[in-house]
């Protein structure tokens, strides 16, 4: 549910007639595996041992449907020793390729897990084809890298100006020769009134470089080794063509539910019209009349709960490249959260802490979000802010204009909520309430952020006592009088109707 | 026995035939809902041209469009800052240390600041009792909001820019400086030690520069008489806290006397410990609050408070000064002998606005030898000088003035002449006037330089010579607007700011190496200034004799007075002053003559209750020699003396603020000489007037026992049960107490925090500095006189004023009139003169408490902290609880009062709502609102001890009013923690609890008012 209107009448209407047709739906299940799901259990179950990919303790497992059949892969998944005992061919290749070791039996696992999960290796792992891509390089541009990386990345760029200039083929403006000299001392190589060198100072307004006395020229050489170096432009596939994937069996189950849902329906229509069974009407009749009710008390009850609530945001900022690939901590940009009640919205001049020296995107791109659509998104900070991204310089009297954000997680004004107290408190994750962030390309509302939601957690969630002086008087007391040990939030007065409504 | 006294707070509720009061006794609405009208005719409802079936149509079509028009969610904005202040987390509150030093309020304070937003003045404890609040300290940040403030420079009433301003300024300055004409700085007190440098550096550069003070509530004579005696123009600084006997003749010093701030050290000699209490006696003419809180006060007439203190002096001194007899003459006698027997711990101090009376009161002073009149640190705060104005405006008025510059005064309407001021105006070739609204001087001059607020700029603040104060901008400037300083500084052409040059002379004059730092961190610094006083001999006989040769009796005098709330009228376009009842009269959005009923009587002027319950009063026409004020409301104040007429100052505003803040009378005009005692003449007039008086509203359903107080003597000398004893139940044929019997089991509360707050009834002056606090911390909207006529105003918190006589039932069965008119009749005398107690009340947080039984919803409940709690998103207003209230303190939202331009008041523009406390909701309508006990600040409290690990301080836990209070007197905090002050306080022995016969247990509980009324 991608919309600027968070849920629109006509949403609800649908939700509403759907609602019905679900009902009659319920237990009709859909035939094709559910590869999400898949995913899951294959995360949770197989991939301590195997693969999608590459052989580990055993066998690489895409598309291993096109190699076994699905009541063969049942049998074997549930209980292959069973499987061999019955003399099966296959099943004993396999033991014997894997040196007698017999792989784990998983009775736990149901005919549909299992079918979820051949769904799951069905689907073509794309993170393969950009692995391989870098292996033939060159050892000594690797070494270079490195190199590069320890000593001159901070102040470098391949193909930017950053403190100093950009240095892709540096080789073909310099001689190796000097550049040796300049690099290990580049102060005393404009002592000796070496024009290059003084022209570099002084473009960079007298900013002396650091001497690296301590790189050999060997060393040397695999950095300019490593400028020369061209990378080669990774082709990936489309990200998205898992979550392609992934949706249509759910449309498909919708569509079924639908036209099992009409079928009752008119198989309803026509006992009214045709049948002459008293009974039956009465039946159908009463069925109607709560199918409606639960429908209709189902349809109302999701009235302001925008749960996958997903707005289209100025700046389409991806969390999972932040968070996900890049491994930035929730708080670094979200810092009010362990002291305020909100979790703040970065300003801008947090971006720029990355963003002065990450101009353009380089990671793993899709089909609709190429290097130039994300490189766009970041020109948005620098538009906002007043980033002269060629200079590296602010630009002078800019008129600043903040992000206007769309807010995800809209909690009625009424009941009032704390991050710290959750964050910082409690401890709690921000994944609990916000989801996988991590791995939302666009956020989301996970949650339903009801009061219902609020209170379950209140009930069951313990509070942590042990180690926070503020509890130490409460414990003490709570375990003389009561001999309890461990309190619930709810049973610390969570649930007061106060202590979220003032 | 005096807690068997008869209490009443309207001379309404003692008329034996008084059906209206009876009702009242029974219902809280006088007015029932009109069903009758609609529905009682059976023939118009049949008539009715809508069916039955038509309106179920109706009622479904709404339903149903307004359950879909739900269906759509707001899209909301989130919109961070671009480069966020280091300093600032969005949600959490920055305080710094500041001062309000603007003629009419004088504090060292804490500014609360929440994303760069002022909303909140808390007193700043470092700055002893000039750190305490009060109302209007209080209410200033919301004039900081005030939409009528003016948004830049005016030239002619156009705006104009700072530049031109300057060049034209600069130009004609120039042009006078040559020509030699007189350049006149015309301002009100602001105690800033940097300012009066500029002033004077400015005067240096343009050579022929007088810079005159002027208060519009002036002590001039005080500091007359004080530089006579002592060669230095300041005012004596009182130590109450040593007092053993305070008497007052006619000085409001709990009010604006001498620029108020001794409430503090009131209160600290006022806690009845056995045996040191002090003795407080007022002789006055008003009902004040200083009368209200005194153990004996005696009503005279304006004149008579002179001779009173001629014959005071007479009396202890042994002198024989003419004077003449009045009718506190035999009680003069006594307060002598009581005064020489306290000897250095009495004090006699007068408001009387005269020279003589105030080197007479200073003389007695000195030949008591009285420690609490403190020589040592004289006060600086008030310097405004009478002669000066006058002159000045002879001066203009003989076209001798070249350029006027007004700043922080608004003489135009605060001065007794101000029309011929206003034509004189017209002679000043240059005229700029300093100000933050377009108000009445502004109006009349050729240019306004727009000021910023306080809160908005820098300054300082010297109280007493070493007492040192900063003041800092909490915000960035809301308009274009610049410093009055920083302007003097642009046009003598320094090049510096304002800041540079305060930095500048705290580090040379103040500081004394000491941080600056440091210094603007606390807000205050003590320095080792000293103002060296050098002692002049006075003859006192000819003062006395002066004094008597001025002082004019007449049938009627007039005694001009100011009110805790509105002041000298500056901050008239608040609407939390203007909405804050007057602690004696209980009335709102007003000024009026208080007279006694026995002249009322006399002249036929009449109060009466109408049948809602609202007040009306007569009207007459007041005549100071020429001057007329026509249609003045009367209001039968009892304790005012026979034959005098207080009025309020400060109202009658009318320009530069909004309409509905445009009530009252300007009285200033009275206010002839700048002496607030006049001889005048009232004319009873055709008309009524409507108040929007408080008094008679939230009937405690005839319970009228609810206050308690006693003598000290009793108090020592008697066992509790005689003076404070708890109501008794029969339980299993055994008398118990009331707090024993109990219907209900017992919540358990030991677990965590529970808090209780202790009201101390015998320091509680009434000064309502909690109720605007209240108003900041809460969002309580303001409704405007209207909807306080007819009992919905929506203050969370009351402080209800009671007087009270010696006549009792108990006294009346005696004397054998009991339940005659003749005992009603006997109860209605003292009342000319009734003892007065207040009693703040809010929601009493009972245990077992009665709303949450009767809620259908469940909206209100109770919690584990003690705290009664209320949601409001809950409540469907069946207003079942506020019934059911035994303290009426619930407050029902009868309209929206935010957004609605039938309540055009700080909620409606988005300049008012900046002061909104973000953590409090903004309550819709058709919903019950109560204190919370400040919840929010009980729960960030717990919070940040959380977050720290560690225990919560006892000091933290504070809710708005007990942090507001400036006499101590409001304690908040945990009694689950034993070694809390409210916890040790909860067994002292005039503890009690509202109402304990009712069985509610509250939270919230008393300590009894002691009067110290013990024979000399």
């Amino acid at each position: 549910m991608k919309s600027v209107i968070k849920h629109s009448l006509f949403n609800k209407l649908t939700t509403l007639s759907f609602a019905l047709i679900f009902l009659i739906n319920i237990g009709v299940s859909a035939q094709n595996g559910d590869p999400v799901k898949g995913k899951e259990l294959f995360n949770a179950n197989c991939a301590a041992c195997h693969k999608l990919d590459a052989k580990l303790i055993g066998p690489a497992l895409a598309n291993v449907a096109d190699r076994r059949s699905n009541k063969w892969l049942k049998a074997w998944i549930k209980d292959n020793n069973a499987l061999r005992a019955t003399g099966d061919a296959d099943a004993k290749a396999i033991f014997e390729e894997f040196n007698g070791m017999p792989m784990m039996t998983f009775p736990q696992l149901s005919e549909k897990d299992i079918d979820d999960l051949i769904a799951y290796t069905s689907v073509k792992p794309q993170e393969a084809v950009a692995s391989t891509t870098a292996a033939a390089v060159d050892p000594r541009v690797a070494e270079g890298k490195q190199l590069f990386q320890a000593n001159c990345a901070a102040c470098h760029k391949l193909e930017a100006k950053l403190i100093g200039p950009a240095l892709a083929h540096v080789a073909d403006r310099r001689s190796k020769e000097w550049l040796h000299a300049w690099i290990k001392d580049n102060n005393a190589l404009r002592a000796t009134g070496d024009a290059d060198a003084k022209a570099i100072f002084e473009q960079f307004n007298g900013m002396p470089m650091m001497a690296f006395p301590q790189l050999s020229t060997d060393d040397i050489d695999k950095i300019i080794a490593y400028t020369s170096y061209d990378e080669p432009k990774a082709v990936v596939a489309p990200l998205n063509a898992e979550a392609s994937n992934i949706a249509k069996p759910k449309t498909s189950t919708t569509w079924m539910s639908v036209i099992i849902g009409l079928v009752l329906l008119s198989f309803i229509v026509w006992i009214y019209l045709k049948s002459n069974n008293g009974f039956l009407k009465i039946v159908a009749t009463i069925f109607l009349l709560f199918g409606v009710a639960y429908a209709g008390f189902a349809a109302l009850f999701e009235v302001g709960i925008d749960t996958d609530y997903q707005p289209i945001q100025p700046i389409q900022f991806s969390h999972k490249i932040h968070a996900g690939d890049n491994k930035i901590d929730c708080q670094y940009c979200h810092s009010s959260a362990k002291h305020s009640k909100t979790s703040g919205i970065p300003s801008l001049n947090v971006c720029m802490n990355c963003h002065k020296s990450i101009a353009e995107y380089n990671g793993p791109v899709t089909s609709d979000k190429d290097k130039a659509f994300y490189d766009g998104e970041i020109q948005k900070i620098y538009d906002a802010i007043g980033w002269d991204k060629a200079n590296l310089v602010y630009k002078a009297n800019y008129e600043q204009v903040p992000v206007k954000w769309v807010l995800v997680h809209n909690l009625a004004d009424f009941a009032y909520f704390n991050h710290s107290q959750h964050v910082t408190v409690a401890g709690i994750t921000c994944q609990t309430c916000h989801g996988p962030v991590q791995e939302m390309e666009e956020v989301k509302q996970f949650t339903k952020l009801t009061m219902g939601w609020c209170i379950t957690c209140h009930k069951t969630t313990e509070v942590k006592l042990e180690g926070n002086g503020y509890y130490n008087a409460i414990h003490d007391q709570l375990s003389k009088k009561y001999g309890i040990q461990k309190v619930t939030e709810a049973q610390m007065g969570g649930l007061e109707c106060g202590k979220c409504h003032y | 026995m005096a807690s068997n006294k008869k209490y009443w707070r309207s001379v309404e509720e003692l008329k034996s035939d008084n059906s209206l009061v009876e009702h009242l006794g029974q219902k809280e609405f006088l007015e029932e809902i009109p069903t009758e009208t609609f529905l009682g005719a059976k023939e118009n409802l049949s008539n009715s041209s809508t069916s039955r079936r038509d309106f179920l149509k109706y009622v479904g079509f709404t339903t149903v469009a307004a359950s879909l028009a739900a269906c759509e969610g707001p899209v909301l904005k989130t919109i961070p800052y671009v480069v966020k202040p280091e300093n600032i987390i969005p949600g959490v509150a920055n305080f710094y240390a500041s001062s309000m030093s603007d003629g009419d309020g004088f504090a060292n304070i804490l500014v609360k600041v929440r994303e760069g937003r002022p909303i909140k003045i808390e007193p700043n404890k470092m700055a002893g009792n000039w750190g305490a609040s009060s109302a209007r300290v209080q209410a200033s940040v919301l004039s900081l909001y005030d939409n009528n403030r003016l948004r830049g420079p005016l030239a002619d009433g156009k705006e104009t820019d700072w530049s031109s301003l300057d060049k034209k300024a600069i130009d004609t300055l120039n042009t006078l400086k040559a020509n030699n004409e007189k350049i006149v700085v015309l301002s009100g007190s602001t105690a800033s030690p940097t300012s009066k440098k500029v002033i004077a550096e400015f005067a240096q550069s343009f050579g022929n520069v007088q810079h005159v003070v002027y208060d519009a509530l002036s002590e001039s004579p005080a500091l007359d008489a004080f530089e006579t005696m002592y060669g230095q123009r300041a005012l004596p600084n009182y130590k109450f806290e040593n007092a053993k006997l305070i008497v007052s003749i006619g000085a409001d010093f709990l009010g604006d006397w001498q620029g108020g701030q001794y409430s503090a050290a009131y209160a600290k000699g006022r806690i009845p410990v056995k045996g040191n209490m002090s003795k407080h006696l007022q002789i006055e003419s008003n009902l004040s609050l200083s009368g209200a809180n005194a153990d004996l006060r005696i009503p005279v007439k304006p004149s008579e408070q002179i001779f009173a203190l001629i014959n005071l002096y007479n009396a202890v001194t042994g002198s024989n000064f003419a004077s003449k007899p009045t009718p506190a003459d035999a009680a003069i006698k006594k307060i002598a002998i009581q005064l020489k027997k306290a000897g250095s711990q009495a004090v006699v101090i007068t408001g009387i606005q005269n020279k003589e009376a105030q080197i007479l009161a200073n003389a007695l002073n000195e030949a008591l030898q009285s420690e609490v009149y403190d020589l040592t640190a004289p006060r600086l705060i008030k310097a405004g000088n009478d002669v000066a104005v006058k002159n000045l405006v002879d001066e203009m008025a003989a076209g001798k003035i070249g350029a006027l510059l007004i700043y922080n005064a608004n003489p135009s309407y605060s001065l007794p002449n101000a029309s011929v001021f206003n034509e004189a105006l017209k002679k000043v070739k240059f005229l700029v006037c300093f100000s933050m609204s377009d108000d009445e001087t502004a109006q009349k001059s050729q240019f306004v330089a727009a000021t910023p607020h306080y809160l908005e700029s820098w300054g300082d603040t010297q109280f007493q010579a070493a007492k040192f104060g900063l003041m800092q901008p909490t915000i960035n400037p809301l308009f274009n607007t610049r410093q009055f300083e920083e302007s003097l500084l642009t046009w003598m052409g320094q090049n510096k700011t304002y800041y540079q040059a305060l930095r500048d002379y705290w580090t040379t004059s103040i500081l004394n190496g000491s941080s600056w730092n440091q210094a603007l961190h606390d807000g205050v610094f003590n320095g080792n200034n000293e103002l060296k006083l050098t002692k002049n001999s006075i003859d006192v006989a000819t003062s006395a004799a002066a004094l008597l040769s001025q002082t004019k009796s007449g049938d009627f005098e007039l005694n001009l007075y100011a009110k805790i709330s509105m002041g000298d009228g500056k901050q008239a376009n608040n609407p939390w002053l203007q909405e804050l009842p007057d602690p004696i009269t209980r009335t709102s959005w007003d000024n009026y003559i208080t007279i006694s009923a026995a002249d009322a009587k006399k002249l036929g002027l009449e109060n009466f209750n109408v049948s809602n319950g609202a007040l009306n009063g007569s009207k007459v026409n007041l005549k100071v020699k020429e001057v007329v004020l026509n249609e003045v409301p009367v209001y039968i104040q009892p304790g005012q003396a026979n034959g005098s007429i207080g009025l309020a100052l400060g109202y009658g505003r009318s320009a530069g603020m909004q309409t509905e803040m445009m009530t009252g009378l300007n009285a200033f005009a009275l206010l002839q000489d700048f002496n607030p005692f006049q001889t005048v003449s009232v004319e009873k007039v055709a008309g009524i007037h409507e108040f929007a008086c408080v008094q008679l509203q939230h009937t405690i359903m005839g319970r009228d026992e609810i206050i308690k107080e006693t003598t000290l003597d009793d108090f020592i000398n008697k066992p509790k049960n005689e003076w404070n004893k708890t109501p008794e139940f029969s339980l299993n044929h055994e008398e118990v107490s009331a707090e024993r019997v109990d219907l209900w089991e017992k919540f358990d509360d030991t677990v965590g925090p529970h808090f209780n707050l202790s009201i101390d009834l015998a320091t509680c002056t009434g000064c309502a500095a909690c109720i605007v606090a209240c108003h900041a911390e809460n969002n309580v909207p303001v409704v405007g006189k209207r909807e306080i006529r007819v009992s919905r105003d929506m203050h969370w918190l009351r402080i209800d004023r009671y007087y009270t006589s010696d006549m009792t039932n108990e006294k009346a069965k005696e004397e054998g009139i009991f339940g005659t008119g003749e005992m009603f009749n006997t109860m209605t005398i003292p009342s000319e003169n009734p003892q007065v107690a207040f009693q703040p009340v809010m929601c009493q947080h009972c245990n077992h408490a009665p709303c949450e039984t009767v809620c259908p919803v469940a909206a209100t409940s109770h919690s584990r902290q003690g705290q009664n709690h209320m949601a409001y998103n809950r409540c469907i207003g069946t207003r079942y609880c506020a019934n059911n209230c035994p303290y009426k303190v619930r407050r029902f939202n009868w309209f929206k009062y935010a957004n609605n331009n039938e309540f055009d008041f700080n909620m409606n523009n988005d300049l008012g709502k900046m002061v909104l406390n973000p953590d409090v909701v903004v309550r819709s309508r058709g919903v019950m609102e109560k204190c919370t006990m400040c919840l929010q600040k009980t729960q960030l409290s717990i919070l940040t001890a959380k977050k720290e690990g560690r225990p919560v301080k006892d000091e933290e836990f504070q809710t708005a009013c007990s942090s507001a209070c400036p006499t101590g007197a409001m304690v908040f905090g945990d009694v689950n923690d034993k070694q809390s002050e409210v916890a040790l306080i909860t067994e002292d022995e005039r503890a009690f609890h509202l109402l304990a016969e009712v069985g509610t247990k509250p939270n919230v509980f008393y300590h009894l008012k002691v009067r110290n009324t013990e024979a000399s």
